[in-house]
């Protein structure tokens, strides 16, 4: 996966990028369920994200980042249903995962 | 688990960064500020959101939030007061301001236009930019909003740069040089106003120009403290002051207008203008102004002037008049925004039915008064029946102004409820005035015409039209039993002389009548009714129980009777009673042999089948069909007439049967040998001595009047025209009634009415057994009010008869005047 999408406006998947080179291609909808990523991505602002339908991070690696994506879609997949199986995630993640939501405004 | 779980070690997260990015707070504060400049200017595509975002975020984490807050606020602030006020301030058209104070002199119309257009461009622009990269440079500090804002309970950083534009932009003066001069938004709102202005004479302008401009004070509030709609500036710096410029301009133009009052326009033009000014809330303000403008607007061209507009020469009278539905829809709109009850139009067009009403009833007055001065002698035919006609034009024409009238308030007034009530009563009121008592009697006049010629050929819709239409007159009649009495006499004479054109369509209006108005008031009409069904069985009962005795003659008189239940038949009335004593006498005619035979025959026959009645023959009603031959003399032929006349006709010239060929009676000697009632005779002597198409009788001498001296002399020479003659009298047809009959009608109502108080004055005191004097009036009025309006004076004069009686006694120790009911 290289990177460097042509700019071509919105696009359904959009790349997030670890600190450590890993690529992630996400669906828009349930990328932008953080709240950073979504004005990140808006296009209206016209930052550099939102132009090439890429972010990267630079202080989360490729494992937290995979399981925040892992959430994100975990979360869209969810989201009406009642009674939602808890997520795994390995007890010595857990204090990463935590700062990457509260950076990204899961 | 638990124990298992205290094995894994949890990984520390890695700090933000190795010592080597460990960036001082000032380095992060500079780049973020560059990048601020460049959103500013509109170039933020080479910035990485993340990259900002994290020194954001990074500052936050240190504890740094405070330094950055206001670090950004102060930047924006320099922003602000060093790159856009100038620039705006520079880009003000100097003369703007010019035009703008007290003196508008020299500007012309298209230059302020132009000048405002610019203005509100501009100022859009800026507010427009500051919005925007506001949005931007939140995002970027979103985790401080989010994090050191929400905690140290801080407006957003959008938020508060939103009152440093306010501060620093619209509260500023709008000229560089004069530091306390008008402020921009006190420019603003003028410049607006001017072009609103500008639009309502009819000027294009750019709406979306001002629409922005309008979200921009909708946004901000006056102070950043209290967030409520009161506080947005669009509320509390400009609506204020769009309302009262609007207020001046509109009571001006109402000015104007009332100068050359023609009230259809002036409607034309609130309405327009009414419109005019939700559109522009819509399209230019905002739409929570639209009720408050329209307000303005009903206030000051509406309310006041309604009265004058209502009232002027060009008025809702001139539009009545001139059916100007569509302008009397207009007033009706007006007048329901400014009142919920509509009270001028109201009282214009009561005004105005009362007014065509009394016309009317004057009209009509007015032919009366002129018959009634020909009355005195001869002329009395014609007059009457001139009467009549003006009773039936009266009818027809209030029904037109009630159709006229309806029609407007279907069409004008939306059928609107109080208006309808309004107008009810107003006909309500003239029908009934005190200066016209004779609305009953046309009524029955109009159906009795129209049940005798009126529906002749017309299909069952038509007739059911009319027939609503009396009713619906008959609703406003106050009334009820002097219509009855009229109502009845006229039927009377419709049946007894078989003038009624359709049995079922009598029946019809009854049948509507008692739906209308009670069981009660049909009752006797009905009765009216099946005497003579009843009457009908009886003569061919009879006919049959004379065939039965074989008596073949062929001289036999043929009989038909009806039988009239004395009780239900106004009798009475039906006989004109120029002078009265003859009808107390009760006097009995002496009849003819032949006739006599057949009476007693006939009275025989009746008795047998109810026995106990007593039959009392009124001569005055019946007609006969007798033949009579005239000699043929001189070289005529001998001629044969059928001749239809009344009883009394037929005895008068049975009288000539026996008496010898050209041998005269004198008046008394025919009234002696009768015993006709003396008016009688002399109308019937009338019709058949002096009318001169059926002079069976001659004179001597021969003059107009009957005098108690003339002879009488069967006309042996009478010529014909036709085989049958019919030979009126002249009491034929149902008119108006003359003076005396009224004064006469008037009494015997009052009788009834009397007996009608007294046993509703019963009736009430029976159940209450005792009741104050006050209740007893309320409730006797109410009781009665379906048959008429009763006097008090009436009423108090029934209360004093039954004391006198010991119906009722006075409670003697009682505050208020009460009385007892004595069983």
């Amino acid at each position: 996966m290289t990177s460097n999408a042509p700019p071509s406006g919105q696009t359904d998947y959009v790349t997030l990028v670890s600190c450590d080179g890993f690529e992630f291609k996400v669906q828009r909808s349930s990328a932008e369920i953080a709240e950073a990523i979504r004005r990140m991505l808006d296009p209206r602002t016209g930052f550099y994200e939102a132009i090439h339908n890429r972010c990267e991070f630079s202080d989360i690696t490729g494992l937290v980042l995979e399981k925040v994506v892992e959430y994100l879609y975990y979360n869209e997949k969810n989201k009406d249903a009642k009674e939602v199986p808890d997520m795994e995630i390995p007890p010595e993640m857990t204090l990463e995962v935590l700062m990457a939501a509260d950076f990204l405004n899961v | 688990m638990l124990s298992g779980r205290g094995r894994t070690k949890i990984r520390a997260p890695r700090r933000g960064g190795t010592s080597a990015e460990e960036v001082d707070f000032n380095t992060t504060w500079i780049e973020l500020q560059q990048s601020f400049t460049a959103i500013h200017t509109k170039d933020a595509s080479g910035l990485s959101y993340e990259q900002l975002y994290r020194h954001a975020y990074r500052i936050v984490l240190r504890k740094k939030g405070d330094v950055l807050y206001k670090n950004v606020q102060d930047f924006e602030q320099k922003h602000l007061s060093t790159v856009v006020r100038p620039h705006f301030q520079s880009v003000l058209p100097p003369p703007l301001l010019v035009h703008l104070s007290p003196s508008m002199g020299g500007s012309t119309v298209s230059e302020r236009r132009e000048l405002g257009k610019h203005f509100l461009a501009q100022l859009r622009t800026i507010w427009e930019d500051h919005r925007l990269s506001m949005g931007m440079i939140a995002d970027v500090l979103m985790y401080m909003d989010r994090v050191y804002c929400a905690d140290q309970k801080r407006a957003s950083i959008y938020d508060t740069s939103m009152s440093q534009f306010r501060n620093c932009i619209l509260f500023s003066s709008a000229d560089p040089v004069d530091k306390d001069g008008i402020n921009v938004i006190g420019v603003l709102t003028k410049v607006i106003l001017d072009q609103i202005q500008m639009e309502r004479n009819g000027d294009i302008i750019e709406n979306h120009l001002i629409k922005g401009c309008v979200y921009m004070l909708e946004a901000l509030y006056i102070d950043s403290g209290l967030e409520v709609d009161e506080n947005k500036l669009y509320n509390a710096q400009f609506e204020e002051e769009f309302l009262e410029a609007s207020r001046k301009f509109y009571l001006a133009e109402g000015q104007q207008m009332l100068q050359a009052p023609d009230a259809g326009s002036y409607a034309a033009n609130t309405m327009k203008r009414i419109r005019q000014e939700t559109d522009r809330c819509r399209s230019t303000l905002l739409e929570s102004t639209t009720p408050k403008i329209v307000k303005v607007v009903e206030d000051s061209l509406i309310r006041d002037q309604l009265k004058d507009l209502i009232e002027a020469e060009t008025g809702v009278r001139y539009m009545i008049d001139n059916e100007r539905l569509d302008l009397l829809h207009m007033i009706y709109d007006l007048n329901k925004r400014v009142d919920e009850n509509k009270t001028e139009l109201t009282k214009a067009v009561t005004g105005r039915i009362l007014e065509l009403g009394a016309d009317l009833n004057k009209g009509v007055m007015a032919v009366s008064a002129v018959s009634s001065d020909t009355t005195a002698d001869g002329g009395k035919v014609s007059a009457a029946g001139q009467q009549t006609l003006a009773a039936l034009k009266w009818v027809e024409e209030v029904l037109q102004l009630k159709d006229r009238f309806d029609n407007i308030l279907g069409l004008s007034f939306e059928g609107d409820l109080k208006l309808q009530t309004a107008q009810n009563r107003s006909f309500h009121e003239f029908i009934n005035s005190q200066l016209f008592s004779r609305s009953a009697e046309y009524i029955s006049l109009f159906i009795d015409e129209n049940m005798k010629k009126g529906i002749k050929g017309k299909s069952e819709n038509e007739i059911d039209t009319v027939l609503e239409k009396a009713i619906t007159l008959l609703r406003y009649v106050q009334d009820k039993d002097l219509f009855e009495r009229y109502y009845k006499k006229h039927l009377c004479k419709r049946l007894l002389m078989n003038k009624s054109l359709s049995n079922d369509v009598e029946k019809q209006m009854i049948s509507r009548m008692k739906i209308e108005l009670g069981n009660n008031f049909t009752l006797k009409l009905e009765a009216m009714f099946r005497d003579m069904t009843i009457s009908g069985e009886l003569t061919t009962g009879y006919k049959e129980h004379v065939a039965r005795l074989g008596d073949a003659d062929p001289r036999r008189v043929e009989l038909a009777i009806n039988v009239l239940t004395s009780m239900t038949w106004p009798l009475e009335s039906m006989s004109s009673n120029n002078d009265r004593e003859d009808q107390t006498k009760k006097m009995q005619c002496n009849y003819p042999g032949a006739i006599e035979r057949i009476k007693l025959g006939f009275e025989k026959y009746y008795s047998e089948k109810h026995s106990g009645r007593k039959l009392t023959w009124q001569a005055n009603l019946g007609t006969a069909d007798i033949r009579a031959t005239f000699p043929g003399k001189d070289g005529t032929k001998e001629r044969k007439h059928e001749l239809n006349v009344s009883t009394y006709a037929m005895i008068i010239l049975m009288l000539f049967n026996d008496v010898p060929a050209r041998h005269s009676l004198s008046f008394e000697e025919i009234q002696a040998r009768t015993n006709i009632p003396k008016n009688e005779l002399v109308r019937n002597l009338q019709s058949l001595a002096i009318a001169p198409k059926t002079r069976i009788l001659i004179k001597e001498p021969m003059s107009k009047d009957i005098r108690a001296s003339d002879q009488f002399l069967f006309n042996e020479g009478f010529q014909g025209k036709f085989h049958k003659i019919k030979i009126g009298v002249v009491m034929a047809a149902n008119r108006v009634e003359g003076e005396a009959e009224r004064r006469d009608t008037q009494k015997r109502n009052d009788d009834s009415r009397g007996f009608c108080i007294e046993a509703a004055l019963v009736r009430i005191m029976k159940q209450r057994k005792e009741l104050t004097h006050a209740h007893l009036f309320t409730e006797t009025i109410s009781l009665l009010n379906s048959q008429f309006r009763p006097d008090l004076a009436m009423i108090k004069k029934k209360v004093e008869s039954l004391i006198e009686r010991e119906y009722l006694e006075r409670i003697e120790d009682e505050n208020t005047p009460s009385y007892r009911y004595l069983a």
